[in-house]
């Protein structure tokens, strides 16, 4: 043990004597601050325009006057995409996912204006995060660090001086690995507690369980990151007989890992996988309203029957004598339907986007970045499962207010409707604050970690691999 | 010239088992992304072709729910409009898969309906395509650093440097003659590419062609020059890789990315929102207030109703709606304005920022000209724009006369198209990438003839 620490602080000692290794460091530590401060920055001005217009949005609902409450429904909400506080740390997909969706009655909307969507394509060149650094960049250094540790004692004649004087091949390559990932641990641990700093400012020093939780795994994730990348870094150069030989195969992993790998395995997904366009989606659910139900086609069975078994129900020959507003049963009715049918479309839709999603997960096994960006996205809560959980209680938050409306119409508005001329009916606007203020709530780490269980697992695999590989390589490492 | 040296120097350059497989990933990569690019393009043309059939089946069902009432009918009925994708698209994706090319409009406001996106994975958007533009701008650089950045100091390391120069007259010349065989080889690679391109994805080849082609020759170059000034330094090779890589991640990768932060930062785009709320509000308060008021300025948009008498009398008509929900966009259009302007702001501050980022620079070019930037999504809503205001002077008469649908000659409104692209902002790539080629090679020249005889 005592002589991998040796071995290790020879590491440290001997990359950080070299001006371009501290250069480098301080290079990327520079942008680290600059990019946990600008990640900052966005989200407190993000933010605070969206908390901005969720106040005016309520204080506009509440101050609407006396009316009939099928006009509520039209005017309907607007709801507004929350951050986690930790989406400063990593953005994940949030410029690419839309900010503002419309809820209103009988019409589910779509989520816009993403911040892709004001970019002219700088944007598809990457957004710098801390995830972005630690994901990228700090493996770049990392492999900048050890793509000589053990080549280059190989190509001095010092490695067999090292073998004879006592060291194991085992204690040698641990002892690279764990120098190198203590470098770059000088550059993560600051950053982390810069991270909880600004972190617990952005919630007022009042943090949540959840959200240190969540932290917890996130430091836990990119250590093991960090790891695996160092034992790479240390594995390659071992089985090298030149330091340029290693350099440009760490090189080539890198690029293919981090920048090719990642779209080639979504466009294949997508291929394979893919999805409706808005039209034909919008034509599905036409259709299936169109067997269950029609409130619009003056002519649909379902609707005959409804008013038919309505009639008899109540012992009337005419719905104008029912004791309640027909038109409000029959739009609570027309929106159980069309909303059923649409959140089963919806679903389809998020398990098709899921499964196109789903290559990226398996190639996680093959490529450790994946991992690690699937992971922390999740845990940032800037992820594909957290927006379409957002989309699912934006539906279910108009869904609400649609119906509480067609509740309001059909017991307080009388069902005789008023002549041409005459004034028409309303309700009083002390009902409009029955309706709540749209608030997102995010799942809670439990169910993060349930859903990227299987990221989780290959991000453990290959700790377990390079352990392993570090362990037992020296049956086939050659010295000379 | 000895063509025999050349053919030398060929044949040494492709024993190298590295210079083959650099060769082979670019030709595989790029065939893979002429695949990937075609294929995400033609989705949307299959979604293209069938949006007028659907449109007209949709038409005919509405008609006969609503066809007896006009107000209803174009309440309910939706035109679409299409923003075609250019050949070029298929090479650069762009923006075309964030930007929705497909955009359905009723008679209603329009600002509530140009901004509704199409339905899409996030993730798939936040990963990028894989078209060719992609290997062009990412991957040719980084087979370039591999075929150079070892250039000099391969033969110095191996001893081979000495015998060189003893033996031969101009060690400039034989620099020269072994960049000359990496440049060749690497545009030999791009032209099959350019080649297979033309047929794979039928570009016409005119003078856009070559534009693009000078563009992306221009940008290898820009490669080609800084690893030459890298090899200048006169450094081992493990520096120069280190160098070199460094580079591309900066120009690549740190810079976009920080400029990406910092222009969000800077010019964020809350009149998005504040258009959404005010289209919202400008139409539905004009439900509690006096119709005549609603009246009043929707005749001072449009004079030439006035002839048509407004039925006052009435509770609701379908003449005071549609007069309602043109507020809706009368009052949304100060912020849709300085929305607007805010991205010609966001435009420029990126077109400035391109000039020292060459990859960038490229890709945007790229964009422009392929019709699948930013631009071009915002010309497509003008004129969806345009032709909503067409689908409201046409029915507006009818719906305040209180007409019948019979002589509405539906064929005026099939699903409309939009093509476009930009090549104006192409003297502004060949000069900055044309400065910044000359920024290293001059030094680079200098380096080699001032202390060659060091090295």
């Amino acid at each position: 043990m005592k002589t991998i620490f040796i071995i290790a602080r020879r590491t440290w000692k001997t990359a950080f004597s070299n001006p371009a290794t501290l250069a480098l460091t301080l290079i990327l530590g520079l942008a680290l601050c600059l990019a946990t401060f600008i990640g900052w920055q966005n989200f407190k001005t993000q933010n605070a325009q969206r908390l901005k217009y969720k106040e005016l949005v309520r204080e506009k609902w509440l101050a609407k006057p006396d009316k009939h409450p099928h006009r509520m429904a039209h005017y309907g909400y607007l709801a507004f995409r929350d951050k986690h506080e930790l989406s400063f740390f990593d953005f994940g997909i949030e410029s690419f996912a839309g900010v503002s969706i419309f809820l209103e009655a009988h019409k589910q909307n779509t989520v816009n204006f993403s911040e892709a969507g004001f970019s002219n394509g700088m944007l598809r060149f990457g957004e710098m995060s801390v995830a972005m650094v630690l994901q990228l960049l700090v493996p770049l250094l990392i492999f900048f660090l050890g793509y000589s540790s053990i080549s280059s004692e190989r190509e001095a004649g010092t490695l067999k001086i090292i073998l004879c004087q006592g060291v194991s091949w085992r204690q040698l390559l641990f002892g690279k690995t764990l120098g190198i990932i203590s470098l770059s641990f000088s550059l993560f641990i600051p950053i982390i507690l810069l991270t909880v700093l600004l972190w617990a400012m952005l919630s007022d020093w009042q943090v949540s369980a959840d959200s240190s939780l969540r932290l917890v795994f996130l430091v836990l994730s990119y250590t093991i990151y960090f790891i695996i990348c160092a034992g790479i870094a240390v594995l390659v150069s071992a089985f090298h007989r030149s330091s340029k030989a290693a350099l440009t195969s760490l090189l080539v992993l890198w690029v293919f890992f981090a920048i090719v790998m990642p779209r080639i395995t979504q466009a294949l997904g997508v291929i394979l996988y893919p999805a409706p366009s808005k039209m034909e989606f919008a034509a599905a659910i036409g259709s299936d309203l169109h067997e269950q139900g029609d409130s619009h086609d003056p002519d649909d069975p379902h609707y005959a029957q409804l008013k038919a078994a309505v009639l008899k129900k109540y012992k009337v020959d005419d719905v104008k004598k029912l004791p309640f507003n027909y038109g409000g049963y029959v739009m609570a009715e027309g929106e159980k339907i069309s909303a059923g049918i649409y959140n089963q479309h919806q679903q389809k839709l998020n398990q098709n986007f899921e499964q196109q999603n789903s290559f990226s997960v398996a190639a996680s096994y093959l490529n450790p970045f994946l991992a690690i960006k699937n992971l922390s996205m999740a845990l940032t809560a800037a992820d594909f499962k957290t927006y379409i959980d957002f989309q699912a209680q934006a539906e279910a938050y108009r869904y609400g207010l649609a119906q509480r409306m067609n509740k309001l119409q059909i017991e307080k508005i009388s069902n005789i409707a008023p002549g041409e001329k005459e004034k028409p009916l309303s309700i009083s606007r002390s009902n409009w604050a029955e309706q709540p203020d749209f608030q997102y709530r995010f799942k809670p780490v439990s169910s993060v970690i349930s859903n990227h269980i299987w990221s989780i697992v290959s991000l453990f695999c290959w700790f377990c691999a390079v352990l392993i590989v570090l362990g037992f390589s020296s049956r086939w490492v050659k010295t000379l | 010239m000895n063509p025999t040296i050349y053919r030398l120097e060929f044949k040494l350059f492709f024993r190298n088992k590295a210079a083959l497989s650099g060769i082979l990933i670019l030709l595989i990569s790029g065939f893979a992304g002429l695949y990937f690019g075609k294929k995400f393009i033609h989705q949307q043309d299959q979604v293209i072709e069938k949006a007028s059939r659907m449109q007209q089946e949709q038409t005919g069902t509405n008609i006969k729910h609503f066809g007896k009432d006009p107000g209803l009918l174009l309440y309910h009925n939706k035109f679409s409009m299409v923003n075609v994708p250019d050949r070029w698209a298929a090479f650069a994706n762009g923006q075309r898969d964030i930007n929705p090319y497909l955009l359905s409009v009723t008679m209603l406001a329009v600002e509530g309906q140009i901004y509704d996106t199409d339905l899409s994975n996030p993730s798939t958007l936040l990963l990028g395509n894989m078209d060719l533009a992609f290997v062009f701008i990412f991957l040719f650089p980084l087979v370039i650093i591999a075929f150079t950045y070892s250039l000099l100091s391969s033969d110095q390391e191996s001893g081979i440097w000495a015998l060189v120069k003893s033996q031969s007259g101009s060690l400039m010349q034989v620099l020269w003659r072994k960049l000359s065989i990496r440049i060749i080889s690497i545009f030999a690679v791009a032209v099959v590419l350019m080649i297979s391109a033309i047929f794979y994805l039928h570009l016409p080849v005119d003078l856009r062609f070559l534009l693009i082609f000078l563009l992306l020759s221009l940008y290898l170059l820009f490669w080609f020059s800084l690893s030459f000034w890298v090899i200048s330094l006169g450094r081992s090779s493990n520096y120069n890789a280190v160098l070199l890589i460094s580079f591309w991640v900066v120009l690549n990768v740190i810079a976009p990315a920080m400029l990406n932060v910092w222009l969000t930062q800077r010019y964020p785009v809350p009149e998005a929102l504040e258009t959404l709320v005010k289209q919202r509000e400008g139409y539905h308060e004009k439900w509690d207030i006096d119709k005549s008021k609603t009246m009043d300025k929707f005749y001072q948009h449009y004079p030439q109703f006035k002839q048509y008498p407004f039925p006052a009398e009435l509770s609701f008509s379908w003449y005071w709606y549609y007069a309602m929900q043109q507020m809706g966009d009368d009052e949304a259009l100060a912020g849709a304005i300085s929305m607007s302007e805010k991205l010609v702001k966001r435009h420029q501050f990126t077109n400035l920022t391109a000039l020292f980022l060459p990859g960038i620079q490229t890709q945007l070019r790229l964009n422009e000209m392929a019709g699948s930037d930013l631009e071009n999504h915002l010309n497509f809503q003008k004129a969806v724009k345009t032709y909503h205001e067409k689908i409201r002077l046409y029915f507006y008469p009818l719906i305040f006369q209180n007409k019948t649908i019979e002589n509405v000659q539906w064929d005026k409104f099939k699903v409309a198209t939009y093509q476009g692209y930009a090549t104006g902002n192409v003297w502004q790539h060949i000069l900055s990438v044309g400065i910044l080629i000359l920024l290293f090679m001059l030094p680079a020249i200098y380096n080699f003839r001032k202390r060659i005889s060091l090295f």
